[in-house]
């Protein structure tokens, strides 16, 4: 299979003694879409998937995210995609659900260090403090649909469609600039 | 220094001499100074030029409510700010200056000759004067008015500063850093509540600053100030200075500006100018204090005229005497305070003059134990003095009756007419208020949201009674967010300064009031006779006779002029001021940068420029760019020395003789999936969907439930349970929006989902007679002859080795693929598909060329050929209307009668009868030669060159077009009129020979 | 900036991850072609543009995705309830605005 290749090459974008924000090298990812009794679903993933908004669950590598009431992003190896589609195909008789690969769609900027929170106040109307560690979110970063992934106090991830991405690594690396520029 | 500075006053540094200019001059301040103090320290009291008249005018204020020395301030290229505050501007090293309002110099100014022509700029002299004639407005009134009047000069250069912006949640949010707001951020600081303490000034400490001569709690005020800021920082307040709140808005959202860089030397990198704080506070405490009124008299805006509390200030902040001859005149006992710091500070204060009969002892013999001159029951009738004031005039009032005027002699009038609590964030929470009578002032009452006013901005008066408010009301937002602050000591002050005063209108005078120039909006030259004269024309409420004199419409607000307008327009009226009302305190609270509101959004972060993945390729072979929606699309590839209509001829030629590669990956894609995938496809777009075969694709329509067409774009079915839809560029998100609307809201039983594919997939189009050669030898898993892979069919494949979902369709009329890779290996394979073209000569097209091959097959493009008010039958599209389906979107839409009416405006092509090209958008009529205005009966929605057709085509509505093939309508130009025939819309091809392999 | 609680996110949050959807509690007939003109005209275009309480239609675009319904006071422009699409509408004697 031929490599992903991304137009926003993975590696460090910019980092400070505020904040560090990187490109994320491409994995999977999946939009699952399913309700009812999901026993079937998670025996073919191999997860518990989580029932609130913003909670998590992770097996192995696959990691879930619960975004709306039928509605989890699935992360996991590139590799292992076409086995969790296929394993998930096996029960559509079971549980018609929509699982669709979005691999492609977006790129994840991981953003860590001190302030990390705080850079993402730059873009974001809604109170950080409120996705407690261990969970994520989809929300708005400076007028962009953006999922993100607090993954400790200090870091998170933040998935976006990959049109958007320049646009909002620049604002990224403006902030990590103006804050470590602060003097506390 | 300068003769003016009193050592051992001030929390300047005078240590730390600076030099900056004003006007050319260069000055010398010391840290800590703004331009006002450091002028007003080198003796320098005229600062600017006023906004009508042209008046002669020096700071008033010492803080953000100045309205006469408005300054411009530059620090090189692009970095020149007018109307700046020189009571709020701090100096540098190398600051430049500059006056504004004057012509050629501020000291002579030509335009003064408007304050002469006084009688003729009174309330209203716009309404009256300019109405007519008509002609006269762009010629004569416009010009000299805006050569006149305005206030400074717009900065032409770009701006090459940095904005930034900032959201903040917190719990408690305190605005005004003064005794009150101090004590409330220390009460609220409990049980880890996040507090945040804001102020507009460079320090913290608000009146403390300028109340040295208090002690709290046994220590001097200063020392007193300094440990309870560590003490909050201790306790985490957040204490933001120089940051100004500058709106209420709903839910306890605050707008905040915070100035970082207008205030040193050197810009540091990185750091923004001035940063936009979208706080969110689950309480918050106003603390903003009160501002004192100037007294209405005579020549009361001659420079060195002053707000004694601002005289005040400038001597126990700055340490600067704003005279050394000072005259008080007032109503209120704050001033005589001021005047005993002046005297003290080595000042001769003239006299004290009061409007009232009786004041209190301890006033008295403070004046007497300093040797100053009191008198009492007097007015001040007028001042003298060219550019700074030299004389005040008094005259003592005898049960009304004014009697003998005298001169004063002085170089600086203080005034005070009492102090206006400042209301004005709270009036942005649509806060009710109250007018008190006692202290002529409004008061705050009730207020909608989690907000608490607290004191001097509630009325109360003393630092001893705003420490206890301030403390009680941060308790008291504490215990709303489920705290259980300790009781605290009541904190002793010394050195209290309370008082009273009674508040006035135009003080009584011995002079004609017609001649009498006695100011009350000093930034907009308003007077107390424009505003009697406005309510005789007629004014009855306050906003009327704010408008008509355009009082407290300036950039200060009215912070020192409203009470006084409404004081003077309710005795006109002879009415109660609450029966004239108040206007309304509107956001921002001091003049705002645009950079401020913009922040980051500006330059290449205006906006998101969404870019494909192939748009690097299409940038480095040299393709201008359109706008898409939110996307920029290569919208033609000239060759050297080609213009656009060249490059579009050559590509529309290229794609129609050999093959033409285009980026269509904006197309908005959609995975529809489910086993209702079908129903939900049936009742969403008027096509039929449940015989279409897995592997094969149509066109599908997508009407509003009103019967009109929103969005178009070809569909194919995967499997049994899968869609892959594809949208218009723009409509991508809407349809979307759309679907779901209607999935969730009702037919919520539909076993369906939607995900959205749009940038999961590359998309390139394929299209031209050797299309199908081109790409068929990359191709595994399906065989691209007209048996294996007809017109409209599409499967999942691999090209050239990358996973593919391959669409055979066409938007050109020619042998057309469409190829969806994995967004990532779009760039890959275009490049592979573009150097296996060569032999075919493979030619790169844009929007344009898409937008012409289109055309000349009749092919719509929803929004450019559609306006929302189009009907597939309008389209001559009726043929993809499910005839036997029980409903869809837009069925019953499609039977109201507009939309059966006879006369519909429907699409047709047009060829003009002179070969010329019409203009897009440009009107149609059936008789040229009817009277104007004529009745138009259409227009030309796409308009091209082709080279295929021979000749410029375009598309249009017109009326009942369907029935007037053939028929000659006319386009009439400005410089002529056209005549162009009615046609079928498709130009080429119509029996479709060249979509066969 | 308004606040806004979703019902299904059970979260309160800003105003700009919201869409507006308009009036709630039209229903779209089962059978539309069976509908008048002045039926249909009725549920295309006539709303009852209130001043006061109105139930209207959110959508927690930028979230959880979901249209939901609530009670928003059109003068004071405060939200009364929110609840989920497919509820009942509230009885507006119960609602007192909790959020001040």
């Amino acid at each position: 299979m031929t490599a992903h290749t991304s137009s926003l090459s993975s590696g460090v974008a910019a980092v400070s003694s505020a904040a560090r924000v990187s490109v994320e090298a491409p994995c999977g990812r999946l939009s699952l879409r399913a309700r009812g009794d999901l026993s079937a679903l998670e025996g073919a993933l191999g997860l518990a998937l989580p029932r609130k908004v913003g909670g998590r669950a992770a097996a192995g590598e696959l990691q879930a995210l619960c975004l709306g009431p039928d509605e989890w992003m699935l992360h996991a190896p590139l590799a292992a995609v076409s086995g969790l589609v296929e394993a998930c195909a096996g029960v559509y008789g079971a549980l018609p659900h929509s699982l669709v690969d979005v691999s492609g769609r977006e790129v994840s900027f991981q953003i860590s260090g001190p302030r990390a929170a705080e850079l993402l106040t730059l873009g974001c109307a809604r109170d950080i403090d409120t996705i407690a560690v261990g969970e994520g979110r989809r929300t708005l970063f400076d007028g962009s649909t953006v999922i993100l992934w607090r993954d400790a106090a200090d870091s998170f991830r933040m998935d976006v469609w990959n049109s958007f991405a320049s646009h909002l690594l620049h604002l990224l690396e403006v902030g990590v600039r103006e804050l470590a520029a602060e003097a506390l | 220094m300068s003769n003016y500075r009193v050592s051992g006053r001030g929390r300047v540094d005078t240590a730390r001499p600076i030099s900056f200019t004003f006007d050319g001059k260069t000055y010398r301040g010391a840290k800590g100074d703004t331009v006002a103090s450091a002028l007003l320290a080198n003796g320098v009291h005229l600062m600017g030029r006023s906004f009508k008249y042209h008046r002669p005018r020096g700071a008033v204020a010492a803080g953000s409510e100045e309205p006469n020395a408005l300054i411009g301030t530059r620090r090189g290229p692009g970095r020149f700010e007018p109307n700046t505050r020189a009571t709020v501007q701090e100096i540098w090293e190398g600051l430049e200056t500059t006056s504004q309002n004057k012509f050629p110099s501020l000291k002579f100014d030509v335009g003064a000759v408007n304050d002469a022509a006084y009688m003729l700029f009174s309330a209203g002299f716009y309404y009256k004067t300019f109405m007519w004639p008509r002609s006269f407005w762009d010629k004569v009134y416009e010009p000299f008015i805006r050569a006149a009047a305005g206030l400074g000069v717009s900065p032409k250069e770009e701006d090459p500063d940095h904005y930034a912006s900032r959201y903040l949640h917190c719990d408690v949010l305190v605005v005004g850093a003064g005794p009150t707001g101090l004590a409330a951020a220390r009460a609220a600081a409990v049980g880890g509540l996040k507090v945040v303490l804001v102020d507009e000034n460079a320090e913290a400490g608000g009146t403390l600053l300028s109340e040295p001569q208090a002690r709290i709690d046994g220590r001097p005020a200063w020392d007193w100030l300094t440990a309870e800021l560590a003490a909050l920082k201790e306790l985490g307040v957040k204490i933001m200075t120089r940051t100004t709140a500058i709106g209420y808005y709903h839910q306890n959202m605050i707008g905040m500006v915070e100035k970082l860089t207008d205030h040193l030397p050197a810009l540091p990198a990185d750091t923004p100018r001035e940063r936009m704080w979208r706080v969110r506070a689950r309480q918050v405490v106003l603390a903003q204090g009160a501002l004192e009124k100037p007294l209405v008299f005579h020549g009361n805006d001659r420079p060195g005229v002053m707000l004694a509390g601002s005289a005040q200030t400038f001597l126990n902040r700055y340490g600067v005497l704003v005279g050394k001859k000072p005259v008080v005149i007032t109503s209120h006992d704050s001033a005589w305070y001021a005047a005993f710091d002046l005297q003290d500070a080595g000042a001769k204060v003239q006299a004290i003059v009061d409007i009232r009969g009786t004041v209190s002892e301890a006033l008295l013999s403070g004046a007497r134990s300093r040797g100053i001159t009191v008198k009492l029951s007097h007015t001040a009738t007028g001042t003298s003095g060219r550019l700074r004031v030299s004389s005040l005039r008094v005259n003592p009032v005898t049960n009304g009756a004014v009697g003998a005027g005298e001169e004063i002699s002085c170089d600086a009038v203080l005034m005070s007419g009492g102090w206006t609590p400042s209301l004005h964030l709270f009036s942005h929470t649509k806060g009710s208020l109250a007018w008190d009578d006692d202290r002529t002032t409004f008061l705050p009452k009730d207020t909608p949201e989690d907000c608490v006013i607290a004191g001097a901005s509630r009325g109360l008066w003393g630092i001893a009674a705003v420490l206890a408010d301030g403390a009680e009301k941060g308790r008291a937002v504490a215990e709303a967010l489920g705290q259980t602050p300790a009781p605290a000591a009541a904190q002793a002050v010394e050195g209290d300064r309370t008082g009273s005063g009674v508040s006035m209108t135009e003080l009584p005078t011995d002079r004609s009031p017609g001649k009498a120039k006695a100011f009350v909006d000093y930034q907009n030259d308003v007077t107390a006779k424009d505003l009697r004269l406005a309510v005789r024309e007629g004014m009855r409420s306050i906003e009327h006779v704010k408008r008509y004199t355009t009082n407290g419409m300036a950039t200060d607000q009215g912070k020192m002029s409203n009470i006084n307008g409404l004081n003077i327009a309710a005795d006109a009226l002879g009415k109660k001021q609450p029966q004239v009302g108040l206007t309304t305190f509107r956001p921002p609270y001091t003049p705002t940068t645009f950079g401020a509101f913009a922040g980051y959004h500006r330059g290449g972060h205006f906006e998101v420029t969404r870019k494909t993945q192939i748009d690097s390729w299409a940038e480095e072979h040299g393709a201008v760019f359109e706008p898409v929606s939110q996307w920029r699309r290569a919208w033609y590839f000239p060759k050297p020395g080609e213009d656009m209509d060249t490059a579009v001829r050559r590509e529309c030629v290229a794609t129609r003789k050999s093959v033409g590669i285009f980026d269509a990956s904006t197309l908005g894609k959609i995975e529809v999936v489910g086993p209702d995938a079908v129903e939900f496809m049936n009742r969403m777009y008027t096509n039929p969907w449940t015989k279409l075969a897995p592997g094969r694709c149509r066109y599908g329509l997508l009407l509003g439930d009103d019967g009109y067409i929103r969005d178009d774009g070809v569909i194919g079915r995967l499997s049994e349970d899968k869609f892959h839809v594809t949208t218009t560029t723009g409509g991508a998100a809407r349809v979307l929006n759309m679907m779901e609307d209607y999935l969730q809201t009702e037919w919520p039983d539909l076993n369906v989902w939607l995900t959205s594919t749009t940038e999961q997939w590359s998309t390139i189009a394929l299209n031209g007679p050797d299309a199908a050669k081109l790409l068929a030898p990359f191709v595994e898993g399906v065989e691209l002859t007209e048996d294996a892979f007809p017109h409209m069919s599409c499967v999942e494949c691999t090209v050239a080795g990358l996973p593919a979902r391959l669409f055979r369709v066409s938007f050109t009329g020619e042998i057309g693929f469409e190829i969806n890779v994995r967004a990532h290996e779009g760039r890959k394979l275009w490049e592979t598909l573009w150097e296996a073209g060569q032999q075919y000569g493979i030619t790169a097209y844009g929007t344009e060329t898409m937008h012409v091959l289109r055309a000349e097959k009749g092919y719509i493009i929803v929004g450019q050929d559609t306006d929302g008010t189009v009907t597939p039958y309008d389209c001559g599209m009726g043929w993809a209307v499910g005839k036997k389906k029980p409903d869809f979107v837009g069925m019953r839409g499609l039977a109201r009668p507009d939309l059966v009416a006879k006369g519909r405006k429907q699409f047709v092509g047009l060829l003009t009868e002179d070969k010329s090209r019409l203009e897009e958008g440009a009107q149609i009529v059936f008789d040229p030669k009817q009277a104007i205005p004529m009745k138009m009966v259409g227009h030309v929605t796409s308009s091209y060159l082709s080279d295929t057709v021979g000749q410029p085509i375009a598309l249009a509505v017109i009326e009942g077009g369907h029935e007037r093939m053939g028929e000659t309508v006319y386009i009439p130009m400005p410089d002529r009129i056209i005549a162009a025939k009615i046609t079928d819309p498709v130009f080429v091809d119509p029996e479709n020979t060249r979509l066969k392999i | 900036m308004l606040l806004i609680h979703c019902p299904y996110c059970s979260e309160t949050l800003p105003e700009v991850e919201f869409t507006y959807a308009g009036e709630a509690h039209i229903v779209r007939p089962e059978t539309p072609s069976a509908q008048s003109d002045a039926d249909w005209e009725g549920f295309l275009f006539l709303r009852s543009n209130v001043r006061g309480p109105h139930y209207e239609r959110w959508r927690h675009l930028h979230g959880c995705g979901r249209y939901f319904n609530a009670v928003r006071d059109t003068v004071s422009d405060k939200f009364l309830t929110t609840y989920k699409a497919g509820e009942p509408r509230p009885d507006l004697s119960t609602l007192t605005v909790t959020q001040k």
